[in-house]
């Protein structure tokens, strides 16, 4: 393979990371605070990547004013689900998890039904900045640029709310130790409902920046779901660092393959890599048990 | 089962079996499908009621049925059910190994890992030659909705002696016992693996049979709909209704949903996903162990009852 190539795929690669990543931090802290693995979350994602594209449609709305409006649309949406269905699950079924899986599951459905309704089931994308930079022998999207870029920051901020503020020690606490966090008299119930809140208003966010890239449609959650999830177990689930490693890994996966064979055979390959981390080791390529 | 359920199960399956061939096709159709789902449902709930992994792509040994099928009758000439058998043991062979591999996995990880898997083989159906890429393949036409009905009948009836056996044998049992704790299981002397796998082959041959039976019924298979993950959704939904992990809950949620299916299916896709999914999450509220449980404790207080008064 020529030097070349090889840069352009990692560049391209490493910068739709970056998206995936972000994708991946939102199913990460709803895990982290309750250990659940939201199998909904590739459908908040692709739900506001349709309405990015959408807004863009009709109104010329750029993606980074939609970003804002979508996350504070999943946030209220994030939080009524938690409130009205996952919080109502029963505890006395031998596992609970087994439970929110079953319950994510349909939700998931359920969203892909609601947004055939609202979106058709047409492929869309959003043609805003299709300029490229030249860099050397590279090219750079302006597009896979922004979306890199802007996922940065909303990590950033996410990293930042976790470190600094009253409701993100809250939430490292319950995600440690529930039982210590109760008996400092965090009010778990509520820090419960903000987590799912904020993993969904990041996936959504995440999505507005996901369709700069890839033409999506409502069938296409599925796939999100499969990749996000992916990338925290590579990273190991609950491992922030982990993540960005993980992620870097499946957007080069989603980049050669894309290259090599075809977008669909791509969409695949963040599975395969999954897979067979999975079984070689159970923990996540950097430790912590997951599986 | 008591001497009048077994009395009551003999009759309704002398119906099932003699109506058909005096129905008209849509009304026989509509059976048709009642049947698949409900066999559908008998296999999940093997894997996953039972043994408590949650597969959502046990539709990945269905579409391995209906490609097996269509290769062997388009190209062995074989006769369709000799394809559909072929399918049954091709998705009982994968499901030896992958069952070995995939049962380490738990939880999410298992979930996630059979929903790509159905998402990896749609994958292949849709980018080989053999498989007929995403047009997929074509079958001879014919009118073969009566054979495939009985077919898919005889495989639901087995899923229910099936289940029958295990809900009342030392295997059942050891499949409960790892579902409620399998380190604890494994220390009374159960052989969790083994105990697993079986599970998960049991789980993998129907399927391959019933795709088999609905490539022929189809007369084509392609990509998209041998591997529709929604099959997972409709059948994991109706066991919920009935009741996961019961003997009687596939049979009580596949017949009391799969004719509004039949009708919104085709119809109304985004209607058909928001009421099954919608199902889900709010049976898992209201009703999470479904309705076959809250019957048996009615018929239990009733029995109660009327040994008081005898007294």
């Amino acid at each position: 393979m020529h030097a070349a190539l090889f840069g352009q795929l990692t560049i391209d690669g490493l910068l739709v990371g970056g998206v995936y990543a972000l994708s991946a931090l939102g199913l990460n802290v709803i895990f982290g605070v309750m250990r659940i693995v939201n199998l909904a979350h590739g459908e908040f994602v692709i739900g506001a990547a349709l309405l990015a594209a959408v807004l863009f449609e009709r109104l010329h709305a750029s993606v980074l004013v939609v970003l804002p409006l979508a996350f504070v649309l999943a946030f209220g949406l994030g939080a009524l689900i938690q409130r009205a269905f996952l919080r109502r699950l029963p505890t006395d079924l031998a596992s609970a998890e087994a439970t929110s899986l079953l319950m994510t599951f349909g939700l998931s459905y359920f969203f892909v039904g609601a947004w055939l309704a609202f979106f058709s089931g047409n492929f869309r994308s959003v043609p805003y900045l299709t300029g490229a930079w030249t860099l050397g022998p590279f090219s750079i999207a302006q597009a896979r640029l922004l979306a890199f870029v802007a996922s940065g920051i909303v990590a950033a901020l996410l990293a930042m709310l976790l470190r600094y503020t009253a409701l993100g020690r809250a939430i490292r606490a319950t995600s440690q130790n529930l039982q210590g966090a109760l008996a400092c008299g965090v009010d778990v119930e509520r820090v419960r409902t903000l987590s799912f809140a904020l993993g969904t208003a990041i996936a959504a966010a995440s999505g507005c920046l996901l369709i700069l890239i890839f033409t999506v449609n409502p069938e296409t959650g599925a796939n999100v779901t499969l990749a996000s999830f992916a990338v925290i177990a590579l990273g190991g689930l609950g491992n922030y660092a982990g993540t960005l490693v993980g992620a870097a890994v499946i957007g080069l996966a989603i980049s050669f393959t894309g290259y090599f064979a075809t977008a669909q055979v791509a969409q695949a390959a963040p599975y395969v890599l999954f897979i067979l981390v999975l079984l070689l080791r159970p923990a996540g390529l950097l430790g912590k048990s997951g599986a | 089962m008591s001497g009048r359920a077994l009395v009551i199960s003999i009759i309704v399956v002398a119906v099932l079996a003699a109506v058909p061939p005096f129905l008209n096709g849509y009304a026989r159709s509509l059976l048709y499908i009642t049947v698949l789902y409900v066999a559908l449902a008998y296999a999940w709930n093997v894997i996953s009621g039972y043994a408590g992994y949650l597969s959502f792509g046990q539709v990945t040994f269905f579409g391995l049925g209906a490609y097996t099928t269509a290769i062997a009758v388009i190209r062995a000439h074989l006769p369709w059910w000799e394809g559909a058998l072929l399918g049954g043991l091709v998705s009982a062979a994968l499901a030896v190994p992958l069952g070995y591999l995939m049962l380490r996995l738990r939880g999410a990880f298992f979930a996630l890992g059979m929903l790509g898997m159905a998402q990896t083989l749609q994958v292949v159906a849709n980018s080989w030659q053999l498989t007929g890429g995403g047009s997929g393949l074509f079958l001879p036409p014919g009118s073969n909705a009566l054979p495939v009905y009985y077919w898919t009948l005889v495989i639901g009836l087995l899923g229910f002696a099936t289940t029958l056996f295990i809900d009342r044998s030392a295997f059942g049992l050891r499949l409960q016992a790892l579902r409620e704790d399998e380190q604890v299981a494994s220390t009374l002397g159960v052989h969790v693996t083994t105990t697993k796998v079986w599970a998960f082959v049991i789980s993998a041959i129907m399927p391959g049979l019933l795709g088999g039976g609905y490539a022929w019924y189809l007369t084509y298979v392609e990509p998209v709909s041998a591997f529709a993950t929604r099959i997972d959704l409709q059948a994991v939904a109706m066991t919920i209704l009935g009741g996961i992990g019961t003997l009687w809950g596939p049979l009580i949620g596949g017949v009391l949903m799969s004719q509004v299916s039949e009708i919104l299916a085709a119809q109304y896709p985004q209607a058909y996903l928001m009421i099954f999914g919608g199902l889900v999450v709010v049976l898992l509220v209201l009703l999470p162990r479904g309705i076959a449980p809250a019957i048996s404790a009615a018929l239990e207080r009733r029995r109660a009852r009327a040994a008081q008064v005898q007294r």
